[in-house]
């Protein structure tokens, strides 16, 4: 069952501008999905439309089985949201702040006090209940804001880059208590920027870039899929150069190819190659190690420009004889999968 | 439908602001202090202690009689008496005083013409020499009647054309004025005390709501309330009480204020106007709400709020009487509340209005009221 489904959802701004188009997106419940998108793809609005900020422009969005222009209350009961931006009143304390906000979402107030402290427990932030949340630090505005977000019982919980600007300590017992959340039951929507945050506690990440869906998996699956897609690359490129010059080439070796930083094997090399290699337009560095490896840093991710590389080490006269990098990490996948975006301001 | 425990929300969190910013309650509570005492004080007060030189060129009874009631008269300050034109007339031409009230050397002789008291003054200074005018004709009219002779005034400017003299008049006459009026010896503080205060309110409710509204919007604390199961009314309407509730007591210390400092009189009662004052302060609230219902920082509501209440506060009527001002500007008057709201001010406390007397100037407030709610409400959406 999904906590959240859209079917071509689209948002058209009274400018003509398209935020997000024709998205379709299906988030299990109970799951961490990570929500990925340059600055102005679409995420934003997306996010709005889900919460009930705004309407769509057409499609449909229903979250926790209930759609969100028909029956947006129904909605924004099941949601809680962690913006980026601490949105607390400041002046008043953690407590006030928390039983406001379950007043606003009408939690009976018998149980409001216990439940507000039962959470500040959880996340560890009763010391400072009494605290004006203008005077906490930003890790304990975070926790604060947890509280507020998740005292009227919410299945939903959106978390807006709740870790940006916190020491890495923080970092870490936020992650832990995100984990917590989700084991309790909580389908968690998190977006943020940070690739490794996201691919340690996602089950399921989507990118949205130029208000579509581009790429969605696990994050193991999306790296899977790049590695395919370089190995796919790469050889298509060896082929292609195989075809041009004619020449036959023989077996290589392909291993984890995240084509940023490639190290290149060849049966026999001398300075000429080496030369050869440094001079072409795509390599950034080229450095040579003890066992004969040449290790390669590409400028860019453009499938050209593994083309242009090889090619200018097999017409030199080279031999490859394997080509290894790093295993794609999910920043790869993330720039594969936005480059070549739109520069539009989106929302 | 508004919720009366999200409403009480509102209310407490500007509440428990306000005790934990004691500068922001002392500057909340000494706004409408120093309002009026700047208007009061700085545009309310007559003007007395105008700087003169008296150019005695006579000698005797009538002399003396006229010295000593120029000299006891407080709008002059009789800087010196001097016997010569010249240094008279150059002291009010390098700005040492405002004018020279120059008697004659015949002033004091029995003769059957007219005399020629001259008034040279400075007309620069518009206000004042406009004062000196009058004060001066009054004097002279008085003193004519006094003796029973015929003396005459006339005035020199000496910026324009000092030369040109002007018979002012022929005081004596046979004619009686007796003046009646109506709503007793009114002052201008007392014309302008009922306005100052709505104008007060005027802008505290303009540049205080959009400021809560656009500043909320801007740290995000808007758009946390509206994620609740809310509706946008009762979030505005949550806003508008707690506003209205500090504008209250603003009203309550400007009035009072008023009374004290200027020993204003509220013939209508104070009641009463309390109530057209909560009437304009909902009705400001309502227009700060409008147009700061798409407004994304407080800056840009700074920005948009200006055409709109500078216009307003000085063709409202506030400082001079509508009907002497251009008919231009006597049409726009009329298209902007606080002209109403003033009229109902000064209806109830100069005049002893009831409510009932300036229910026109209530309703259209009121009708002011609706329509910026409504529209207020419409334009905002919780895309925040």
């Amino acid at each position: 069952m999904n906590a959240i489904e859209t079917n071509d959802l689209t948002k058209v701004y009274s400018n003509n501008f398209t935020a997000v188009n024709s998205l379709n997106l299906e988030i299990p419940k109970g799951s961490i999905f990570g929500m990925l998108g340059p600055n102005g793809a679409g995420k934003t609005t997306t996010i709005k439309m889900l919460t009930c900020l705004i309407q769509p422009t057409s499609g449909r969005a229903i979250v926790g089985g209930y759609d969100v222009e028909k029956n947006p209350n129904e909605v924004r009961n099941l949601l809680g949201m962690v913006p980026q931006q601490v949105s607390l009143y400041k002046d008043l304390t953690v407590m006030e702040n928390s039983q406001m906000c379950a007043d606003y979402y009408g939690v009976p107030k018998d149980e409001r006090d216990s439940r507000i402290l039962d959470l500040m427990e959880l996340v560890d932030i009763k010391y400072a209940k009494d605290k004006r949340v203008g005077q906490l630090s930003g890790g304990q505005k975070q926790k604060a804001s947890l509280v507020a977000s998740l005292v009227h019982r919410p299945n939903i919980l959106f978390l807006d880059e709740p870790t940006i600007g916190l020491d890495p300590t923080t970092k870490r017992t936020l992650w832990d208590l995100i984990r917590e959340l989700n084991d309790d039951g909580h389908t968690i929507i998190l977006c943020s920027h940070d690739m490794h945050e996201v691919d340690m506690l996602c089950d399921n990440v989507g990118i949205i870039n130029t208000g579509n869906l581009v790429a969605y998996d696990t994050p193991q699956g999306l790296k899977d899929a790049l590695l395919e897609s370089n190995r796919k690359d790469i050889t298509d490129a060896l082929a292609k150069i195989s075809d041009e010059s004619e020449k036959s080439i023989s077996h290589v070796d392909l291993e984890n190819l995240s084509l940023k930083k490639m190290s290149v094997l060849l049966k026999s090399s001398d300075d000429g190659i080496i030369e050869t290699i440094s001079k072409s337009d795509n390599v950034k560095s080229v450095e040579v190690a003890r066992n004969g490896r040449i290790n390669l840093r590409i400028d860019s991710f453009d499938d050209m420009a593994v083309h242009n590389v090889l090619n200018d080490i097999i017409s030199s006269g080279g031999i490859i004889s394997s080509i290894y990098t790093e295993e794609p990490s999910l920043e790869d996948v993330f720039i594969k999968s936005t480059s070549g975006g739109s520069d539009d301001d989106r929302a | 439908m508004i919720e009366p425990n999200k409403f009480w929300w509102m209310i407490k969190k500007e509440l428990i602001s306000l005790k934990r910013h004691p500068g922001r309650l002392i500057s909340i509570l000494a706004f409408p202090i120093i309002m009026i005492l700047l208007f009061g004080y700085g545009m309310g007060g007559e003007m007395t202690d105008l700087p003169i030189v008296v150019v005695s060129q006579s000698d005797g009874d009538l002399t003396d009689l006229t010295l000593d009631t120029i000299k006891t008269t407080e709008t002059y300050h009789v800087v010196e008496v001097i016997d010569s034109l010249d240094e008279g007339k150059h002291r009010v031409d390098s700005g040492e005083v405002k004018a020279a009230i120059i008697l004659p050397s015949d002033y004091d002789k029995d003769t059957s013409q007219q005399k020629g008291v001259t008034l040279y003054i400075d007309s620069s200074d518009q206000m004042a020499a406009q004062i000196l005018e009058s004060s001066t004709q009054a004097i002279f009219y008085r003193i004519s009647n006094m003796v029973a002779s015929q003396t005459s005034v006339s005035t020199q400017d000496a910026h324009i054309q000092p030369s040109i003299q002007h018979s002012l008049n022929n005081f004596k006459d046979d004619i009686s004025l007796h003046i009646n009026r109506i709503y007793g010896n009114i002052k201008y503080i007392d014309f302008l005390v009922p306005a100052i205060l709505g104008m007060t309110i005027m802008m505290s409710c303009m540049m205080g709501m959009g400021a809560t509204i656009a500043g909320e919007r801007e740290t995000g604390e808007l758009a946390r309330l509206f994620m609740t199961p809310t509706s946008v009314s009762t979030v505005i309407g949550g806003k508008i009480a707690a506003k209205l509730l500090i504008e209250l007591v603003r009203a309550l210390i400007l009035i009072f204020m008023a009374v004290l400092l200027f020993n204003v009189s509220i013939k209508g009662g104070f009641l009463q106007t309390f109530i057209v004052l909560v009437i304009g302060a909902l009705c400001f609230v309502g227009f700060g709400i409008m147009l700061s219902a798409r407004t994304s920082t407080q800056e840009d509501y700074a920005q948009i709020v200006l055409p709109f209440s500078m216009p307003m506060m000085f063709v409202s009527g506030v400082f001079y009487p509508i009907e002497t001002m251009p008919w231009i500007l006597q049409k726009i008057a009329y298209i902007f509340p606080l002209t109403y709201l003033n009229d109902a001010m000064r209806g109830i406390m100069l005049k002893g209005q009831t409510l009932g007397d300036v229910w026109l100037d209530l309703v259209i407030l009121l009708a002011f009221t609706l329509l910026f709610f409504i529209i207020g409400v419409k334009r905002f959406n919780r895309d925040v």
